[in-house]
């Protein structure tokens, strides 16, 4: 077996990889994940074959601590749950969440804003009639309103990376206090509830965090890319002065298992 | 006790209303009654208020077939093989269909309330969202929450205090659909249900409809389903109209039966992407084949036995699934 002190040099790995490397890393042993389709699959089923063997997972449809064979292609998949310890349903894992046991959630969007607000309803105008529905909200706002932390895995565009998103589906940092609308930390609005929020963004350029005021900046850069080039694709003028340097690229061993373990079929990593 | 009354999928579709208010069993791309939608959309539906903890495929063909008046969900897409409603997106956009965004939670807490008997249920989830925004109430904005429609409730949700906290609290209203209708992979001679796998939220949406339509891959001697009751979803008394059809989720996933097909969805969702390609896909699918056994058949041997379950797995082995 290869020793995953080796890291892959550029060329020897694909964005996918490092994104579902950097992904894995953000699952801490013993964490309770809470993953939705595509990605957050490879990521919470590589971190539990590597440094987190004892991470649990939950997917959205119901099932709790599955142990698949067969890398499921949606959270609804009966392969979810090979040797689970529960099948339940959205009552079951949603009530959990709202409970709080839930550590880190993997989530996505189209759009995100410096306070790591997230669209996924639709983009341009939403009234009288949206200009662009995409697939809605599903339970992205809700675990990102009440897991401790959620990781955001994104495509690094400027129309993406906004100043304001068109529609905010899922709270970030600072987010609207209704009936007036006005941005106010998370914590002004979920009191007692207030269990943390999004830790981290990872695109196919860098790694990002969010700073004692919410606000998003580039933690690392992936190899190839400065620090310059994604503040370039950023509509908001990013904070690029914490950099700390390149993102570890993958380890030899944890593409082995990716390709060989996780996803020998190809169906997220072609 | 009343037990359901054993019907065709035909008889069953025509019990329904123009403008029903209908909500669905499943999730996203599994175990969705796709028979029922085909047949929904060849007798012409018309007007009808879906509520729906979550959308998917089955979603989408109603949605282009211009069956759907509203609907309120939070999510419509086909998972991995087609990445958004696209016809849900030129319905809405044209003003077709009206929309009311959720969040999961809460479409599932509406539906649990409903289940429950109750008229709202308070949660945390997603406050701090447009989902709240006042100004994006859809219903309200056509002047639908007049308390004219008996399915509408007047509000979409309201923002409250805790009364123990004192902390920022969201109700949801109950919804309580006229028709609900579920895919079981067994459903017992005397009408009790037994769902393989995930639950999904299928047992809110039966107890919060005011008719149950189940659809059953097959049924079997009641007295089978009775030796393990804890294993069992509903009894016979919630369930009005029992359907016996194989293979009526086809192209959605049903545990222990049979797999998605990847393809045909992937197939179904770049035709949709036009409503001229959606009308012939229609008509080669839904019209074209007559009726079930016509649409399997258009499907074919080869491929329904590739996507058949392996019976100790629970989902197909032989189906190739990705680019190796």
């Amino acid at each position: 077996m290869t020793k995953n002190a080796e890291l892959a040099k550029p060329g020897e790995y694909k964005p996918l990889d490092l994104l579902a490397t950097a992904a894995a890393r953000e699952v801490k042993n013993g964490d309770i994940v809470f993953a939705g389709t595509g990605l957050p699959m490879l990521a919470i089923m590589l971190a539990k074959l590597t440094h987190a063997p004892e991470a649990v997972c939950i997917y959205e449809a119901g099932t709790i601590d599955g142990r698949p064979i067969h890398l499921p292609t949606s959270v609804g998949d009966a392969r979810n749950e090979y040797q689970a310890a529960v099948a339940a349903g959205l009552n079951e894992v949603f009530a959990q969440l709202q409970r709080g046991l839930v550590d880190v959630a993997f989530l996505g969007g189209a759009e995100i804003d410096r306070y790591g607000n997230v669209n996924t309803t639709a983009v341009g105008r939403y009234t009288p009639a949206p200009e662009k529905r995409l697939t809605g909200g599903g339970g992205n706002p809700d675990i990102n309103s009440l897991a401790k932390r959620t990781v955001f895995i994104m495509v690094q565009e400027k129309r993406r990376f906004k100043e304001r998103v068109d529609y905010i589906t899922s709270p970030g940092w600072r987010i609207p206090k209704w009936p007036s609308g006005e941005l106010v930390p998370k914590q002004e609005v979920y009191g007692k509830f207030f269990r943390g929020g999004p830790s981290a963004v990872i695109t196919n350029m860098g790694v990002f965090r969010f700073d004692e005021n919410g606000e998003i900046y580039l933690d690392t850069v992936h190899p190839g890319f400065t620090p310059e080039q994604v503040k370039e694709n950023c509509s908001f003028d990013l904070n690029i002065s914490r950099v700390r340097g390149e993102t570890l690229p993958p380890g030899r061993r944890e593409i082995e298992l990716l390709y060989t373990v996780i996803d020998p079929e190809g169906v997220f990593l072609a | 006790m009343a037990k359901p009354e054993k019907v065709t999928l035909q008889e069953a579709i025509r019990l329904i209303p123009d403008g029903s208010t209908i909500t669905f069993g499943g999730f996203t791309i599994w175990r969705r009654p796709m028979a029922a939608v085909y047949e929904m959309v060849r007798q012409g539906k018309q007007d009808l208020h879906l509520v729906e903890v979550n959308g998917g495929t089955h979603t989408e063909v109603l949605i282009g077939a211009g069956c759907v008046k509203i609907w309120e969900s939070c999510w419509v897409g086909h998972e991995l093989y087609g990445k958004l409603g696209a016809c849900l997106d030129r319905f809405a956009r044209s003003g077709k269909v009206i929309v009311e965004d959720y969040s999961h939670v809460h479409m599932l807490y509406r539906m649990l309330a409903g289940s429950m008997g109750l008229p709202y249920l308070p949660t945390y989830a997603s406050l701090g969202t447009d989902i709240l925004n006042p100004e994006y109430d859809n219903l309200g904005r056509f002047g639908l929450r007049n308390g004219s429609h008996p399915k509408i409730p007047k509000k979409k949700y309201e923002i409250v205090r805790d009364i123990f906290s004192g902390n920022e609290l969201i109700h949801v209203p109950a919804v309580n659909p006229d028709w609900c209708i579920v895919l079981a992979q067994m459903v017992g001679e005397e009408g009790t249900v037994r769902v393989k796998g995930q639950k999904y939220s299928d047992v809110e949406a039966i107890r919060a409809s005011e008719k149950v339509i189940v659809i059953a891959e097959q049924i079997v001697p009641e007295e089978y389903l009775r030796r393990d009751p804890d294993l069992n979803l509903v009894p016979p008394y919630l369930v009005d109209y029992l359907v016996e059809l194989p293979w009526a989720g086809h192209p959605t996933g049903c545990q222990g039966m049979y797999e998605v097909d990847g393809q045909f969805i992937k197939n179904f969702y770049e035709k949709s992407k036009t409503q001229e390609m959606f009308d012939s896909w229609a008509q080669e699918w839904i019209f074209g084949v007559g009726d079930h056994y016509g649409y399997l058949e258009k499907i074919g041997v080869r491929q329904l036995e590739d996507l058949r379950a392996n019976q100790v797995l629970g989902y197909s082995t032989r189906m190739r699934r990705g680019s190796r």
